[in-house]
């Protein structure tokens, strides 16, 4: 693999809906080890181009790479495996399996699957189970989500929900996490812990983290570079205090000069 | 059993004689990425050698404070044991507390050095640093998070045993030397207790404190090596320190501390502790979960429970006050027991409890019957910091719902003048650290003042009335606790505030508030018209409804040869409810007794006069904010004499 | 009215004097019970997983079954047809995958619902197509014969019959509870957009889930055709599965087994006891009045994972 250019590279990538342009002809670089923010009014396409970085959508025009290599035309389950992991804007918890289940189940691609010795549940899967229950373990204590191992998914309070979408998402060991909207409908304290997790997942475990975030103090405490979209267009990009100062990004947040 | 006249003088001793004479037997466990994981005696004793060798390196000197803070870790407690072996003084703070008290403490305390759990205390600790010059290093345990921290005090726990196995190679003997340089009358610990008044005060007890104490207590306890602990208090209340530290090295039993302060209930049924302690907050949590998860059953099992419930209650009610159970109940309970008390202790995790304590305050009756009937031995204990957490506690198979229990051995008590409860033991505290002047008040001759008002009942019980202060006698000398009596009234629905006077008075009358809710609701479902809170609170059949629980509570002092002679002779029922906007309760509902003396005087008067009613006229505010003037009669109802003339013997 | 009184409550009686023939009964119910369980099962399966509501469950279960009996009619050696069986049914799963449920990612569960109503007439007809239409003897080699355990009189074929159901009920149970493959099932079924982030990849998940319900057919197949002959109304034992679904939930594994047996049970009594009384025939329709009074107090089903939305 490549080490040296940037994890991940969206160079003029458009997406569209019938006559809807989603995304038009945006091109985004991702640095390892950076928290980025992508920020922009409702509509803007934000969650469309997570959508496309993990395969869910396919580009009408342009190349995504990825670790130097061209990414464009994956599918969802290829994409994970490169490792990029996301979380969704409306929690997607397996609602009915506990918080460990979940967990486990983000770490799928790293078992190394015998279908007959695992319908078996004998020797080797086995242990090959208890070494991912440790990773899982790790995670659990990263995540401070002990409490609620055994507890169904679908039960939780939102707040922890998203917490244990992020413990999936990170049992999966990706290179690149995508965040959508991690603190979207959680109370001041349940954004603060979440904003620790993030910095932490970054700072400890050097995971390289894209997020949408629509709270403006949220990602300007957080991210090192912010990317601003609007009407699927890209019109800034830089560190938090100069897209703060940037004229376009103002004008966009106040709703200037659309027509 | 070894004694401190064998050179066991110290905890730190003591752990090094478990490390010898049971070295794999398990000493401590930690829930720790799921799994529980074990420590023996030998590597409890181990880790904290390699510690204290630590703190050693940094220049730790005999006398030395310190500050311990976290959630219950083994590491602590090995900090703990390894701070008294260097013959230094470990001072645990609440993980909790705000950053203002863990500046007065650390500072007050004079501590050198911190060990702390994580990186959220030790973020408090360089906040506070300014306002505690003496702090010179911090050990933090936890490294999550840790990466961005330079600043040159903070040195992690691994890294401290590591400058310790340095320091031993170059002096051997270094460690022995310094654990037998310690005694038995050295400061143990110093456990900060903030009172209701002024600052913290720091309680300072000896190794021969806990020592003796702790022993008093295991003996008669009868506490074995293999008990079963859970250690989820916090390290800062003296408790946990003797029941999870002290009592743990003197015997060997196993302490258990849980994965995080979220997962305790989870991790008690896990454990199945065999000596289990809990203020009466957590027995209300745990009885309210249980009663949460019956609700939500299926109705056939909920009618199940709640009859063998029923039937266990009152078993144990009727155990409680020395009568004998009815002969059906105790046939049934047998089969309450596999059905309903057995599986409901096992998912509470009490099933193999042998010996679990309530103390701190008094526990409501009803929560405390709950879990004796289901078998789970708990006891009221008697304590504070100054005693060593141990004064007095109900013995095996002589337990009641109001009294404290008898003294332990080598305690002594004594009532004051006052009726202030006094002890004396081998438990009691040496000072608090740097306040003399608090010592002299609280400490005389060897004896405590406890600030409770209380009293040895006929079977040698203590019994606590109320906080000392709150106490006070009639004009014929008996003893007159107003806050207990109004505590029981507001016990009945249909009282919301009371008010009990006496003092220097010839008996006790009260002034009461009815709730509008439930006694509009009684009145309603009797067909009782009323048009106003006045209107009701002055109907002869709500004052028959008052005067009934009035003698509910008179009936309850029956049975105490002190209080007996305090029971409510007359009272009435107010006009208006009491109301923080005109000052009478403040807004945490607690009654402004002056205010009241001094507002209500004319009705009080009339209280204590002949007549059977009073006229009112009374200032009130309205919602709005308008003031306006109520004018009414208000009846007074004689208790004793009603009983005279209706014939009834019981008053 | 006494005489209602009277029809009801001698049955009763009836029980108590002769145990040894409600023994009997009663074993007749669970095996039979063990059949509904057994189909019901591959309906969950792929419920589960795909959240598709597989109409063709019985066809699949008379395939299974024509296809044994076929390949031993032309001379194939018992051991080898049903090694090829199990061949034919993972081939099948594979085609429906490709064919049927890959198109289709993504719509509605009624249009996955109807594309199985299909499937259901497209086997019917190509079975019949491969193996003509004629009811066939199907021969395993466990004599339908009985023997007695003290007073009580069990059939060989139905006591192998509840063995084997057991063996594969419990077999099950583990893959879906402790595997990994058995999780990522679980996992698709929850939330497709989720699982397939995360890596897992959709088709392999269902033509494993389509493989186990044909080999859970092929179970049903030759156990239900052992008994009864192979031939068309095979098909219509999948129509029984529907109330057994209802008591145990769509979603439980146990709940299919438990369901299976009770209804097996119920209407085995139903028929022997109370059917005289009514002039026979209970056992066709006992099974769908019983479901009826599930649906309207337990909606869930016995087992059926409680239904967890939170606004």
């Amino acid at each position: 693999m490549n080490d040296a250019g940037p994890l991940l590279e969206v160079e003029g990538v458009s997406v569209r809906f019938g006559a809807l342009m989603a995304l038009h002809q945006v091109s985004l670089r991702i640095e390892r080890g950076e928290i980025l923010a992508i920020i922009g009014p409702n509509g803007a396409g934000k969650t469309t181009l997570l959508n496309v970085i993990s395969g869910f959508y396919h580009p009408w025009e342009g190349r995504i790479r990825f670790a130097g290599r061209d990414r464009t035309r994956l599918k969802p389950p290829d994409v994970a495996e490169l490792g990029i992991a996301r979380t969704f804007q409306n929690v997607a918890l397996f609602k009915g399996m506990s918080v460990l289940d979940n967990i486990m189940t983000g770490r799928l691609l790293k078992m190394r699957g015998n279908v007959v010795l695992d319908a078996l549940w004998w020797g080797p899967a086995q242990r090959q189970e208890l070494a991912h229950r440790a990773a899982v373990e790790r995670i659990i204590d990263f995540l401070e989500i002990q409490a609620i191992r055994k507890t169904p998914a679908g039960k939780l309070p939102y707040g922890l929900q998203k917490r244990v979408e992020l413990a999936r998402a990170l049992a999966a060991e990706p290179q690149l996490l995508l965040l959508d909207e991690p603190m979207a409908g959680m109370n001041v304290e349940e954004k603060e812990d979440m904003c620790r997790f993030i910095l932490d997942v970054n700072g400890e475990l050097g995971t390289t983290i894209a997020l949408i975030e629509h709270d403006m103090g949220v990602v300007m405490d957080i991210s090192d570079r912010v990317v601003v979209l609007d009407y699927g267009r890209k019109i800034a990009d830089g560190t938090p205090d100069q897209v703060r100062k940037d004229q376009a990004v103002l004008d966009a947040y106040l709703g200037v000069a659309h027509d | 059993m070894t004694t401190i006249e064998a050179g066991l003088d110290t905890f730190p001793k003591l752990v090094r004689s478990n490390a010898e004479r049971r070295p794999h037997k398990i000493a401590i466990r930690e829930k720790d990425l799921g799994i529980w994981q074990a420590y023996t005696w030998r590597q409890y004793f181990e880790r904290a050698r390699r510690i204290a060798l630590g703190l050693a390196a940094l220049g730790f000197a005999r006398g030395d404070k310190a500050a311990i803070i976290g959630d219950n870790r083994p590491e602590l407690y090995w900090a703990v044991a390894a701070t008294q072996a260097l013959g230094g003084v470990p001072v645990p703070l609440y993980q909790d507390s705000i950053e203002k008290e863990l500046a007065y403490i650390v500072d007050h305390a004079e501590a050198r050095f911190a060990v702390v759990e994580d990186q959220e205390q030790v973020d408090k600790l360089l906040h506070i640093r300014a306002q505690c010059p003496r702090l010179e290093s911090i050990v933090y345990d936890d490294s999550r998070g840790m990466r961005a921290y330079s600043d040159p005090c903070l040195i992690s726990l691994a890294e401290l045993e590591e400058r310790g196995d340095k320091l031993a190679v170059g002096q051997p003997g270094y460690f022995d030397a310094e654990l037998a340089r310690g005694s038995a009358d050295d400061v143990a610990i110093i456990c900060y207790t903030s009172g209701t008044t002024g600052s913290p005060k720091g309680t300072m007890l000896t190794h021969r404190n806990m020592i003796v104490m702790g022993r008093n207590a295991i003996e008669r306890e009868g506490l074995r090596h293999d008990e079963e602990v859970l250690a989820y208090l916090p390290m800062a209340w003296v408790g946990d320190h003797i029941f999870s530290y002290a009592q743990s090295v003197l015997t060997g039993f196993t302490v258990n501390c849980p994965e995080s302060a979220a997962t305790v209930l989870h991790d008690l049924k896990e454990i199945g502790p065999t000596y289990f302690f809990a203020p009466p907050r957590i027995w209300e949590n745990l009885l309210t979960n249980v009663m949460i998860r019956v609700e939500d059953a299926a109705r056939p099992k909920r009618a199940l429970v709640h009859f063998f419930l029923g039937v266990a209650q009152a078993l144990e009610r009727a155990r409680l006050h020395g009568r004998t159970p009815s002969a059906w109940r105790r046939l049934l309970h047998p089969l309450g027991q596999a059905l309903v008390y057995g599986p409901l202790r096992d998912n509470l995790g009490m099933r193999r409890i042998r010996v679990a304590y309530t103390a701190g305050e008094a526990i409501g009756p009803e929560i405390f019957v709950f879990f004796r009937s289901l078998g789970i031995n708990v006891k009221q204990l008697y304590g504070m910091t100054e005693s060593s957490a141990l004064v007095a506690i109900q013995p095996n198979g002589d337990v009641r719902l109001d009294t404290v229990g008898t003294p332990l051995p080598g305690v002594e008590i004594r009532i004051s003048e006052q009726g202030e409860v006094l002890y004396r033991s081998p438990g009691v505290f040496v000072g608090y650290f740097k306040n003399t002047e608090a010592t002299r008040q609280t400490l005389e001759d060897g004896w405590v003042r406890s600030g409770d008002a209380g009293f040895i009942d006929a079977a040698g019980h203590l019994k606590i009335i109320d906080r000392a202060r709150d106490v006070s006698r009639l004009a014929g000398g008996t003893i007159f606790a107003p806050k207990y009596l109004e505590n029981k009234l507001k016990f009945s629905p249909y009282v919301k505030e009371a008010v009990c006077l006496g003092q220097d008075r010839p008996f006790v009358t009260a002034l009461v508030n009815i709730d509008l809710a439930a006694v509009g609701n009684w009145a309603e479902r009797r067909g009782i018209a009323y048009t106003s809170y006045t209107d009701l609170s002055q109907r002869a059949e709500v004052y028959d409804l008052i005067e009934h629980e009035v003698r509910r509570v008179n009936a309850s002092l029956l049975d105490d040869d002190v209080l007996k002679g305090a029971r409510i002779r007359k009272f009435l029922i107010l006009h208006k409810e009491l109301d923080p906007d005109d000052e009478e309760i403040t807004r945490t509902r607690k009654v402004r007794r002056g205010f009241i003396a001094q507002k209500y005087a004319a009705l009080i008067e009339a209280l204590y006069g002949d007549g059977d009613r009073v006229q009112v006229q009374a200032q009130v505010t309205y919602e709005d904010g308008r003031t306006g003037t109520v004018r009414a009669d208000v009846k007074i109802r004689d208790v004793a004499l009603r009983a005279t003339a209706a014939g009834e013997a019981s008053l | 009215m006494t005489e209602i009184l009277h029809g009801l409550v001698a049955p009763f009686a009836d029980i108590a004097s002769n145990p040894s023939f409600f023994a009997e009964v009663l074993i007749g119910g669970i095996a039979a019970g063990l059949m509904y369980s057994l189909v019901a099962l591959g309906f969950v399966l792929i419920f589960k997983a795909s959240g598709v509501f597989n109409f063709a469950q019985g066809v699949m279960v008379l395939f299974a079954a024509l296809t044994l009996v076929g390949l031993i009619e032309r001379g194939a050696p018992v051991a080898l047809a049903l090694l090829l069986t199990v061949g034919v049914m993972v081939l099948l799963a594979f085609a429906i995958e490709r064919v049927v449920l890959r198109p289709l990612v993504n719509q509605e569960h009624i249009i996955l619902f109807m594309a199985t109503i299909g499937l259901n007439f497209f086997l019917e007809g190509f079975g019949e197509m491969l193996w003509g239409a004629n009811v066939k003897r199907l021969d395993v080699g466990i004599p339908d014969t009985s023997f007695k355990i003290g007073n009580v009189l069990v059939n060989r074929l139905e006591l192998t019959a509840a063995l084997t159901a057991a063996v594969i009920v419990t077999v099950l149970a583990v893959f879906f509870q402790k595997t990994s493959i058995g999780r990522a099932l679980r996992a698709v079924a929850d939330d497709h957009e989720a699982a397939l982030s995360l890596g897992i990849p959709l088709k392999t998940i269902w033509t494993v889930v389509w493989s186990v319900a044909g080999l859970v057919a092929i179970v049903a197949g030759i156990m239900w055709g052992a008994k009864s002959g192979v031939q068309f109304s095979l098909s219509l034992i999948a129509l029984k599965a529907l109330p057994v679904l209802i008591l145990g939930g769509f979603t439980s594994v146990p709940g299919a087994i438990a369901g299976g047996l009770i209804i097996g049970v119920c209407e085995k009594i139903a028929e022997v006891y109370w059917g005289p009384l009514v002039g026979g025939a209970i056992e066709n329709w006992f099974a769908y009045v019983l479901a009826l009074a599930f649906l309207l107090f337990r909606p869930q089903g016995l087992f059926g994972e409680r239904i967890i939305e939170r606004v």
